[in-house]
């Protein structure tokens, strides 16, 4: 048995040290699940603008419960999604109310294997909603051995190499029919093209970083307030379901078309618009309130994304050149 | 949009008419047919619907009335408009809104009614239909220097065949500039300040 581990140590030692720690997460921010048809928005009671909020909000709120429960190594809230990821969450709200939310969350590793695709829903806090679904992701991972949790760092590693310099890592992964990765090896250990990207990456998490904390100065700044749209809202679902309750029980028995009866029938569309309108008008308040925010924070991430792709093209270009004169290439 | 009712406008008490008038108007009319029937009894245009007012359809109107009369009360109305949607503001009533979706008028739908819109020509059209035959429909015309808006308010019932018809005027007018500028916000309320205030 001793020997077998020797064995098996040295042959881990031919390649590149992937040290087995806990996966790194993204998140990315979420679709906000507007219908594209603007004529539902209001039968569906979808504001676009909190939607947009909470599409930029609710994902931190995950950050926050998965990097609480331990399971995990770094989890980064991303501005778009990044196939390269070791596990990549992805959502959709589906349904926000104040009341209910539900969300629908996917996990996907770097080898494109979904480890769940489900809609989540909860009616108190959002710790309820995501606690199932970090069941779900640990469930999941515990069900693989380390060498499968190898090859996804592995594959997640390649994947992001052979985007920044395909021409010489390309051959280490292999697109398959079904939409997975394959990863066919590695590179040696002190292979310095990996020991570049890996220095790339590093710089790159550095500043995903920085956009994480910009998420995590959002969510600092919306929580008291979309606490406050929440429980507007859920006042004005439980004032919509007593309303019919109260309209059930108070019919008038007043003849048709009497001045008691068209009064009532009159001022049940009355009361029922003016508390719409004042839904509408605390959503314009939460819109005014949070859009300075906003604006700012979307600006300070198209910077630094913006710095990030610049980066990226010229360090592509840098591993391209250094590739040519390594390998020998004209 | 055919016009553009955007603005503040005041009831002109000289123009329209008084509920009182109105049905004044309304029964004369009626007992008006009702003659002329009796004296031309094989006229085309008079059935033999036109009969006089029972007691039960007097009292429907009589009733639509006074819920027209309620509902015109307002004396001021303030209409905000873009290109998907006009709003008329009024107080102690919810704001009438006609929302438009790519040139079609969307309609607003609840458990207690159904709220349409259109234009029929320069003219502003908005129909609300409520349980027992309830209708009341809104036609905004304004005239064609801008300076006055019609408000003909129409109210049926299904206890009732003859409409009930108000005619308001209103008059533009500008509305005194605040000294401060104010937003909504969601945690603070109003906001108000003397400066420039950015939402």
């Amino acid at each position: 048995m001793k020997r077998l581990a020797v064995i098996a140590a040295a042959l881990l030692c031919l390649a590149p040290q992937i040290v087995l720690a806990q996966l790194n997460v993204s998140i990315a921010v979420f679709d906000p699940g507007v219908p594209e048809d603007n004529a539902l928005h209001r039968d569906l009671q979808v504001f676009p603008k909190i939607r947009e909020i909470e599409s930029m909000f609710l994902p931190f709120v995950l950050r926050q419960t998965l990097v609480d429960s331990g399971d995990w190594g770094a989890v980064r809230v991303v501005p778009q999604a990044d196939t390269a990821s070791e596990l990549l969450i992805t959502g959709t709200i589906v349904h926000s109310d104040g009341e209910t939310l539900a969300v629908e969350l996917r996990a996907v590793d770097a080898r494109g294997h979904e480890w769940t695709n489900q809609t989540y829903t909860t009616q108190s806090d959002f710790n309820d909603l995501y606690a199932g679904f970090i069941d779900d992701l640990r469930t999941a991972r515990d069900g693989f051995d380390d060498r499968t949790l190898r090859n996804i760092v592995g594959t997640s590693l390649m994947r992001y190499s052979a985007e920044l310099a395909p021409d010489a890592f390309d051959g280490y992964i292999e697109m398959q029919p079904d939409g997975t990765v394959k990863l066919l090896r590695l590179p040696a250990e002190g292979d310095p093209m990996l020991a570049r990207i890996q220095r790339i990456r590093s710089v790159e998490y550095v500043m995903t970083d920085a956009i994480d904390q910009k998420f995590r100065e959002l969510h600092q700044e919306v929580d008291s307030v979309y606490e406050i749209w929440r429980k507007y809202r859920r006042w004005y679902t439980n004032f919509k379901a007593e309303e019919a309750q109260r309209n059930e029980f108070s019919k008038t028995n007043a003849d048709s078309g009497t001045y008691e009866a068209i009064k009532q029938s009159y001022d049940n569309y009355r009361m029922d618009r003016l508390a719409a309108q004042e839904q509408d008008k605390w959503a314009v308040g939460f819109n005014n309130e949070m859009e300075p925010i906003i604006e700012k924070m979307e600006e300070r991430i198209a910077e630094m994304n913006g710095w990030v792709e610049d980066g990226y093209v010229e360090w592509a270009r840098i591993l391209e050149e250094l590739f040519e004169i390594e390998s020998g290439l004209d | 949009m055919p016009a553009d009712f955007s603005g503040s406008w005041e009831r002109d008490y000289s123009r329209g008419e008084d509920v009182q008038g109105a049905l004044n108007t309304l029964f004369r009319q009626r007992s008006q047919q009702v003659q002329r029937q009796q004296q031309y009894p094989s006229s085309p245009h008079m059935g033999s619907a036109q009969r006089g007012i029972s007691a039960r359809e007097g009292n429907a109107l009589l009733a639509l009335a006074r819920l027209v009369e309620e509902i015109t009360r307002p004396d001021v109305l303030q209409i905000s408009q873009d290109e998907f949607e006009i709003r008329v503001a009024r107080k102690d009533d919810f704001a009438m809104s006609c929302s438009f979706f790519e040139g079609v008028a969307q309609g607003t739908n609840s458990p207690y009614g159904t709220e349409v819109c259109s234009w029929d020509g320069n003219s502003l059209v908005s129909y609300l239909v409520l349980p027992d035959g309830l209708q009341i429909s809104h036609r905004f015309t304004m005239s064609r220097d801008g300076a006055y808006l019609r408000v003909i308010t129409t109210a049926t019932s299904g206890a009732t065949r003859t409409p009930f018809t108000l005619h308001r005027y209103y008059i533009k007018f500008e509305a005194p500039a605040s000294a401060f500028n104010c937003i909504e916000t969601l945690s603070m309320k109003r906001v108000c300040s003397t400066g420039e205030i950015k939402p």
